[in-house]
C-alpha cells in the first residue's frame, strides 16, 4: 500500500460521484481548449494569409474598421469602393507595382461562393500560385482560376461551365492548394469582373508591392498624397486584425475561465461531501498511525487527482471537438480562416502542457479547505462519528 | 513487573455543545508490561475515554500520561501519530475498517504509516492474516466478511507495526458467540506469547479472561 493507491482506491470509492465530478473539470478543459483552438487557428491563418498577400502595402477607401481589413485577408465580398479614377492615381506612383482585387461573390448549386476579379498574370506571379491543371485565364475572357478546395467541392475541372451572374464562364485552370483561403475562391479576369458585375471599374482594394522594400513608408506617402485613399502596411494591417482576433480570443478564454471556476467548486463541493462522508474512515487512518499532515496530504492529492485526470480527458476531447466543430465555425465568413487550417487549430504540446497543469493546479487549490477541514478532525470525534 | 504506561491524576471533560460533560476525575493507574488488563463498568463512565487516552487519540485536560518514558500530553500531534503507528494497536467494537479496501490493503495500510515498504507490508499482512486465520481472504474486500472474520482483521491490523500495546474497545461487543471465542482465543494467544492488553468490556466472561480488572465508574477507577 502506498499514498498513490489509497487515493486511487477512494478517488473510485465512490464512483456515481467520480464521475459526475469528472464532468465538470473536463468540460471546463474542453471549452478551453476548444476556445484556445479557434484562437490559435484565427491567429496563425491570418499570419499566413497575410504572408501570402505578397504586398507591402494595401490601399483601401478610407474609413475602413478592423472588420473590413479582415475581409481584405479572407477574401470575402467587399465593397467596390476605389473609383477607377482614383486607381490610375495609384498606379502613376514610381517604385511600386499594384494589384488591384475586386471581391465579389456569386452561387454555385444555390450555395454562396466568393468571387474575386484579378489581374490574372500578374497575380499569379506575384501570389507565386500554381497551376496544377489547365492554364492561367487570358484577361478579358469569360474564364476562370478555381481554387483547390473549391474546384474539390464542385467537382471542377479544366473546360468545365460555370454560371456567375447569368454569364456562362469556363474553368481555364486549377491552383495547387495554398493552404490559404485563396484555395475557397473563384479567381476571374478583372475586367470580366467589372463588366459582369457593372462596378464601373471600381475595384475593393489594391495590393502593392514596393520596389525597395526599405522605402515602404516613402511609397505609402507618395500613395496617400496622389489619391484620395488609406495606405496600410501589411504589418498594419495583420496587427490591427490581430487585436480584433485577440479581443475574440480574450472573451472566449473568458468563457472558459468561467467553465473551470465552476468545475474547481464542484471540486470544493465533492470533496466537502467526501471529508464528512469519509469522516469515520479519517478516524481510522488516525488511529493506526496517519498524521494530520498526511490527511491533508491526501485529500489534496486526491483533489489534484481529479484536475489530472479531467483534464487529460478534457484535453483528449477538446482535440477532438476542435476538429469536428472547425468546419462550422469557419463557416462564418469572419472566422472563415480557421476552415483550412484544421491541423493548426490544435494547441501546440508545450500549451496542452500548461493546461494539463493548470488544471491540476486548479483542481488542488480547491481541494485545500475541505483537506484543511479532513486534517483538523480529531481522531476520537472522527471515529466516533456514526 | 515494569511499568510501561502511568496514568496520574488524569481528568478529561468534553465541551458539547449544551454542557460540559465529564468523563474521567482524576484517575491513576499504571500497566505493567506483559499483562492483560481488562477496564470495566456501566456504558458512558470513561472506560473507551481512558483506553482513548492511552493510546494518545485524544489528550487529558489535567494530569499526565506516560508511556514508554514520554508523557503523551507534551507531545505534538505528529509525534502521536508516530506514538500511535509504533507504540499501540487499536481495535473497536464495530472493526473500523477501511470498506474501499481489500483485507491486505486494510492491514498494509496501517504499515504504510510506519514507513514500511510496499514489498515487506505485503509479506507481513500474509503472515498477519494467516495467523489470524484469514489467509485465504486476503483479497476479499472487507464489507464482503462476516462480524468475528472483520474483528480478526482488525486484530491483525492492530499487530501490523509490532506494538507494545494492543488496545482493545469492546472487541466481542458486536460478535455472536462463536466469533467472540476466536477472537478471545486470539488474544489469548497473544497474551501467551508477552503482549501487553488493555481491554475494555461488559462482558464477566470476557473480563474473567484477564490478570487485572479495573472498574471505571463516574470517572473513577477502582481496583
Amino acid at each position: 500500500m502506498n499514498d498513490f493507491r489509497l487515493i486511487m482506491r477512494n478517488l473510485f470509492g465512490s464512483r456515481s460521484r467520480f464521475a459526475l465530478t469528472l464532468v465538470g473539470i473536463t468540460l471546463g478543459i474542453t471549452a478551453l481548449v476548444v476556445m484556445i483552438s479557434l484562437g490559435t487557428g484565427l491567429r496563425t491563418q491570418i499570419d499566413k494569409q497575410a504572408s501570402d498577400l505578397g504586398a507591402n502595402l494595401v490601399v483601401t477607401p478610407k474609413g475602413w474598421c478592423a472588420y473590413e481589413q479582415v475581409k481584405v485577408l479572407s477574401g470575402n465580398q467587399l465593397p467596390d469602393a476605389i473609383p477607377p479614377e482614383e486607381l490610375v492615381k495609384i498606379e502613376a506612383v514610381e517604385g511600386i507595382e499594384t494589384l488591384p482585387y475586386l471581391t465579389v461573390g456569386s452561387a454555385i448549386e444555390n450555395e454562396p461562393v466568393p468571387v474575386t476579379g484579378i489581374l490574372m498574370a500578374d497575380t499569379v506571379e506575384m501570389k507565386r500560385w500554381s497551376v496544377e491543371k489547365g492554364d492561367v485565364p487570358t484577361d478579358g475572357t469569360p474564364t476562370i482560376l478555381a481554387g483547390s478546395s473549391i474546384a474539390e467541392s464542385f467537382d471542377l475541372a479544366p473546360g468545365d461551365p460555370v454560371t456567375l451572374r447569368g454569364v456562362e464562364f469556363t474553368v481555364a485552370g486549377l491552383i495547387a492548394e495554398t493552404g490559404t483561403r485563396d484555395d475557397a475562391v473563384l479567381f476571374i479576369p478583372l475586367d470580366v469582373a467589372h463588366e459582369v458585375y457593372e462596378t464601373d471599374g471600381r475595384v475593393s482594394f489594391v495590393a502593392i508591392k514596393v520596389d525597395d522594400v526599405s522605402k515602404v513608408d516613402l511609397a505609402a506617402q507618395r500613395i496617400s498624397d496622389a489619391a484620395n485613399v488609406a495606405v496600410v502596411s501589411d504589418k498594419q494591417l495583420l496587427a490591427s486584425v490581430l487585436s480584433v482576433v485577440d479581443s475574440v480570443g480574450t472573451t472566449l478564454r473568458i468563457i472558459a475561465a468561467v467553465a473551470i471556476l465552476t468545475a474547481a467548486f464542484g471540486i470544493v463541493n465533492t470533496m466537502l461531501m467526501a471529508t464528512f462522508e469519509r469522516r469515520r474512515d479519517i478516524g481510522i487512518l488516525k488511529s493506526i498511525g496517519s498524521s494530520n499532515a498526511r490527511i491533508f496530504r491526501l485529500f489534496l492529492f486526491e483533489a489534484g487527482a481529479y484536475g489530472f485526470i479531467g483534464g487529460v480527458v478534457g484535453l483528449i476531447v477538446g482535440v477532438i471537438a476542435s476538429r469536428l466543430i472547425t468546419p462550422y465555425i469557419a463557416s462564418n465568413e469572419f472566422t472563415a480562416f480557421v476552415g483550412s487550417a484544421t491541423v493548426d487549430a490544435i494547441p501546440p504540446f508545450s500549451q496542452m502542457g500548461l493546461i494539463l497543469l493548470g488544471s491540476v493546479v486548479v483542481a488542488a487549490v480547491a481541494g485545500v479547505y475541505p483537506a484543511m477541514r479532513a486534517a483538523r478532525l480529531t481522531p476520537v470525534e472522527a471515529i466516533s462519528y456514526e | 513487573m515494569n511499568s510501561i504506561m502511568k496514568v496520574q491524576g488524569v481528568h478529561k471533560t468534553y465541551n458539547g455543545r449544551s454542557v460540559p460533560t465529564t468523563a474521567l476525575r482524576g484517575v491513576n493507574l499504571e500497566i505493567e508490561a506483559g499483562s492483560f488488563t481488562c477496564l470495566v463498568g456501566p456504558s458512558g463512565h470513561g472506560k473507551s475515554t481512558l483506553l482513548h487516552l492511552l493510546g494518545g487519540l485524544d489528550r487529558p485536560c489535567e494530569g499526565s500520561i506516560e508511556a514508554f518514558g514520554q508523557r503523551l500530553e507534551h507531545m505534538s500531534d505528529a509525534e502521536l501519530a508516530r506514538f500511535r503507528a509504533h507504540k499501540v494497536g487499536f481495535v473497536f467494537q464495530f472493526f473500523n475498517l477501511l470498506k474501499g479496501l481489500t483485507v491486505a490493503e486494510n492491514v498494509e495500510v496501517a504499515m504504510m504509516f510506519a514507513g514500511l515498504p510496499a514489498k515487506e507490508q505485503s509479506k507481513r499482512a500474509a503472515e498477519l492474516l494467516e495467523s489470524v486465520g484469514l489467509g485465504d481472504k486476503m483479497k476479499a474486500r472487507a464489507n464482503e466478511l462476516s462480524g468475528g472474520q472483520m474483528q480478526r482483521v482488525a486484530i491483525a491490523r492492530a499487530l501490523a507495526n509490532d506494538p507494545d500495546v494492543l488496545l482493545l474497545d469492546e472487541p466481542t461487543g458486536n460478535l455472536d458467540t462463536v466469533s467472540e471465542g476466536e477472537v478471545l482465543g486470539i488474544l489469548d494467544e497473544l497474551h501467551r506469547q508477552g503482549r501487553t492488553i488493555v481491554m475494555v468490556t461488559h462482558g464477566a466472561e470476557v473480563a474473567a479472561r484477564a490478570q487485572r480488572i479495573v472498574e471505571v465508574r463516574d470517572g473513577r477507577v477502582s481496583v
